[in-house]
């Protein structure tokens, strides 16, 4: 095994940064493009080859693919099941810009500002040192792009996004790592988190090679050394306690709106009605099978239940409470596709939170390295690492452009849905669970 | 008492509390203090001595290569370090001759050298891989049980889960977490508060006393302090090593050791974390021993046993009316049962551990006993995950079998889902310390990843997770309360 020492590894000089980003550009390109057999080892259940290659073809052209399956995994449950009842072809509306996509943040009525992505769609936490700046500045941008809202995760909040601010969610998490009254105060919504779906009920964890000299000073803590946050807030005990927390945020930004971020225990729904009681503008659930930087292998499909199980389950109660009109329903954690979007969205939530697909639009493998793997540095792709080299090789104007474009063709297909459903906005589409069949193994 | 009264009158002195209450000198209360150990299991790194196949095959094309060298050559004439760069972090590539003679044992499978490379770099899954195992103990289980022996560490990796929407057997078991409200503050930085402990044997529901205040009827459990055992190996392996390695093992990190009475006389390895498996009342059973196992039942051996004072187990395989007579074994005096499904975990009518073990579970609870005695179950454990899972099903303990040989790099090969049928092949020139560390390192690894399950629940102890299905979820249960509505869903729709 390599030990990595760092200070070892040093910034890429131009001419190794020109060759190593024209490498990766022209074999992203390639491989999107079908030149090549799909490499053998790329893919599994629930990101397929196809999946993989066919979020590349559109970070590449923003068009939906033909030869790639872009639509399902082969996980054999949950989203990959279900498929749409579309309309016969003649009923059919015009794909257009007047199929809208657009999702209220804000249902409470309380005054406060109302905040409407161009999409159902905003960028999951992921936070500096989990990433890299660069990562992040590349989804801020794209999330201006599309007047929508990407999270700093529990990583604090780098001087470089303030310039972005009015996109950036600032996350409250259990360590309260980087947490400041000015980023609080700069932010249009606050995201408290108390669990990640990947890891329910367990924290979070920085491993030590990954948080460098800038990532530790951000967080208030020394270079290299591993960062945990505890789970759950230790100053919230209860609901009541949970008010507490968001009064205080309040007081400091009386204009945000307020995001729960929770997990999918089983009583998720209990959870949910609580903190919207709570004060709560957008309740977000994140499922089982969603991503992160690291994680125990054992939570990562044990603890907790798959989104597409909690969310019907919650909208389903909210209803019944009667507060269903009140309160945004974001689902996450194993949402990969504009085809989950819109099955999420069916199955009752009001949007989603993307996170995985924003990484492999910008050339993710899913290789699983993102803790440091065995090198210590991270990601070879430049992606989940602040190793001072390999962080380069993604650079904003690049990856920006290919979210963008990722964005546009997941925006397209929406759309498609859309139509070919007879629906004019996407916020029809909720709970509408009769649009949606659920297909047995072998049936297409 | 002493001791309240000097609180209540706010004269409480450590020392006169050792003195009066206990009878004790300062320096002898010091000294029965630092007795108290906290549980630890010293998981140490240990080298592999069969390798395991490696994950990824990598193939360079020598001409492609040359022609790139040869292009960047003057490409980038006078940047060496540009010219000499790879597009690897892990080493694949830097043997003395670089990518001509690559090191495909490093290969995490990033996939970065063939995405840049396409023309001339593949990298392939190594089928050798993924021939070991079967359909239940899949490669992937070997392969993490093999890294978990090696480390004893809890596998952390990024990125989400990659598998199948829930599944057969125990992965349709979902286990459950606590959000807000939580009966404990456990988490990441309280496992140690966590207790892995368990009690063994017939526990009484209340005390009774004599007339002199005597306790007549004194708890005869005794306390390992995991929740799993190391049961027998297959009797297809005849191996004194494995028993020798399984005992020294199960001593270090203090759980039982199941092996046959025969082998346990013959190597003199006797002692209270060995259970001999007997056969009749003619077996011996060497000093120390606190519980023996009946192979089958039979009541005469178990009064024999019984009445030498052992805690006595009755091996049970789940086939016919194996819970007919469970039950009657309970009424015969059995408090401890140790459940055998195949090696798939299904029984002999084909159900699978989660109802097998929930019915046997609940069958005691409805008779009113369940709490005076002791389930263990073994068969069909092939990942950490499978152990709060058995548990909760309704094992106190649960048996470890093909993991345990598997930690020890031995390759398993033929049929793998019977009992006994089986055929092991042992490392050669087997390394006792060796595998001795391997065992602990396993029993590390599963117990830190049963803390991270606790400890996301916020339960406290393990003892009370045993038949607790309220904190699990059936994936088929959720998937009919979700999706029941949807048409083309089995049994419902619209």
């Amino acid at each position: 095994m390599m030990v990595y020492s760092p200070g070892e590894v040093k910034f890429p000089t131009k001419k190794l940064f020109e060759k190593t980003t024209h490498l990766m550009h022209d074999g992203l390109n390639a491989r999107a493009f079908g030149e090549f057999p799909k490499p053998e080892a790329l893919g599994d259940a629930r990101w397929t080859d196809d999946l993989i290659l066919a979020t590349w073809f559109m970070a590449e052209t923003g068009e939906v693919p033909e030869n790639f399956n872009y639509m399902t995994g082969k996980s054999g449950g949950g989203f990959d099941r279900l498929r749409f009842k579309f309309l016969a072809e003649e009923q059919w509306l015009e794909h257009g810009e007047h199929l809208d996509t657009r999702l209220d943040l804000n249902r409470r009525d309380d005054g406060r500002q109302q905040l409407t992505p161009d999409l159902p769609i905003y960028g999951g936490g992921m936070s500096y040192g989990s990433v890299s700046l660069n990562v992040m500045l590349s989804r801020a941008r794209n999330s201006v792009k599309w007047n929508t809202y990407m999270s700093t995760g529990e990583g604090g909040y780098p001087e470089e996004l303030y310039q972005y601010k009015e996109n950036i969610i600032t996350q409250v998490a259990t360590g309260y790592f980087g947490v400041e009254e000015r980023s609080i105060k700069a932010s249009p919504i606050i995201e408290f988190k108390y669990a990640q779906g990947a890891k329910p009920g367990l924290g979070g964890h920085l491993l030590a090679a990954k948080s460098g000299g800038d990532v530790a000073k951000l967080r208030g803590s020394v270079p290299f050394v591993s960062l945990f946050s505890p789970f759950p807030f230790h100053s919230t005990y209860s609901v009541e306690d949970h008010m507490k927390h968001i009064d205080w945020v309040q007081t400091i930004n009386p204009e945000a709106l307020i995001a729960v971020k929770v997990s999918t225990p089983k009583d998720v729904d209990m959870v949910a009605v609580g903190s919207y009681y709570a004060g709560a503008h957008i309740i977000h659930l994140d499922g089982s099978y969603g991503g992160t930087g690291a994680a125990p292998e054992i939570a990562k499909k044990n603890i907790a239940m798959p989104i597409e199980l909690a969310v019907p389950k919650v909208h389903k109660f909210l209803i019944k409470e009667g507060v269903r009109e009140n309160v945004t329903l974001i689902a996450s954690g194993g949402v990969r596709t504009a085809d989950d979007v819109a099955k999420a969205i069916a199955l009752g939530a009001d949007g989603v939170v993307f996170g995985t697909s924003d990484l492999v639009a910008m050339g993710c493998t899913r290789c699983a390295n993102c803790e440091g793997g065995p090198s210590g540095r991270g990601c070879p792709w430049g992606l989940t690492t602040t190793d001072v080299e390999l962080q380069e090789w993604v650079q904003p104007d690049w990856a920006e452009k290919r979210l963008d474009n990722y964005y546009i063709a997941v925006q397209w297909r929406l759309r498609d849905i859309m139509r070919k459903l007879g629906l004019s906005h996407i916020s029809e589409l909720r709970g509408r669970t009769d649009l949606l069949r659920y297909v047995n193994g072998g049936e297409q | 008492m002493v001791l309240s009264a000097e609180l209540e009158h706010g004269s409480f002195a450590p020392e006169s509390v050792a003195s009066e209450v206990w009878g004790l000198t300062r320096g002898e209360a010091r000294q029965r203090a630092d007795t108290y150990q906290r549980y630890h299991i010293e998981a140490l790194p240990t080298e592999e001595k069969w390798k395991i196949p490696r994950r990824f095959n990598v193939k360079v094309g020598k001409f492609g290569l040359a022609k790139m060298i040869f292009k960047e050559f003057f490409q980038y004439f006078g940047h060496w370090e540009t010219v000499f760069s790879r597009p690897c972090t892990y080493g694949v590539f830097s043997g003395p001759i670089g990518g001509f003679s690559p090191r495909p044992d490093l290969c995490v499978g990033c996939l970065r050298c063939e995405v840049q490379h396409p023309d001339f770099v593949t990298v392939t899954p190594n089928g050798e891989l993924r021939a070991l195992g079967d359909k239940y103990l899949t490669y992937q289980h070997i392969y993490t049980i093999d890294q978990e022996a090696m480390r004893g560490t809890v596998p952390v990796r990024g990125q989400g889960y990659r598998g199948r929407f829930g599944g057969p057997g125990f992965d349709g078991m979902f286990t459950d977490m606590s959000e807000i409200v939580r009966p404990s503050r456990d988490g990441i930085h309280g496992r140690e508060l966590i207790g892995t402990s368990v009690d063994i044997g017939a526990k009484p529901m209340h005390l009774e006393f004599d007339t002199e205040g005597n306790i007549t009827n004194p708890p005869t459990t005794f306390t390992i302090q995991l929740p799993f055992i190391f049961d027998a190996p297959p009797t297809t392996l005849e191996s004194d090593a494995v028993a020798r390695i399984y005992v020294e093992a199960a001593e270090q990190v203090d759980t039982l050791a199941i092996l046959p009475a025969k082998s346990i006389e013959r190597l003199g390895l006797a002692g209270p974390n060995v259970v001999p498996i007997v056969t009749c009342s003619g077996c011996s059973v060497g000093p120390g021993t606190r519980m023996v196992e009946l192979a089958t039942w039979n009541h005469e051996t178990y009064a024999h046993f019984a009445a030498q004072g052992y805690a006595v187990g009755v091996r049970l395989e789940m086939t016919g009316e194996w819970l007919s007579t469970l039950l009657e074994m309970q009424s015969a005096g059995v408090t401890i049962f140790h459940l055998l499904s195949d090696h798939h975990g299904r029984s002999g009518d084909g159900r699978f551990l989660i109802e097998t073990l929930k019915e046997a579970h609940m069958a005691l609870v409805e008779k009113g006993v369940r709490d005076e005695v002791t389930l263990l179950g073994s068969g069909g454990i092939a990942g950490a995950d499978n152990l709060p899972k058995g548990i909760i099903s309704g094992l106190d303990a649960v048996g470890l079998d093909h993991v345990l040989l598997i930690a020890m790099q031995a390759r398993l090969s033929g049929d793998m889902q019977s009992r006994d049928t089986v055929t092991v092949q042992l490392p050669k020139k087997l390394d006792e310390a060796w595998a001795v560390q391997r065992l602990v390192n396993l029993s590390c690894s599963w117990r830190d990843q049963m803390l991270e399950i606790l400890g996301a629940m916020g339960v406290r102890e393990v003892r009370r997770l045993r038949g607790e299905f309220g904190r699990s979820m059936m994936c088929s249960e959720l998937e009919a309360e979700a999706f029941g509505e949807i048409e083309g869903f089995p049994g419902g729709g619209r």
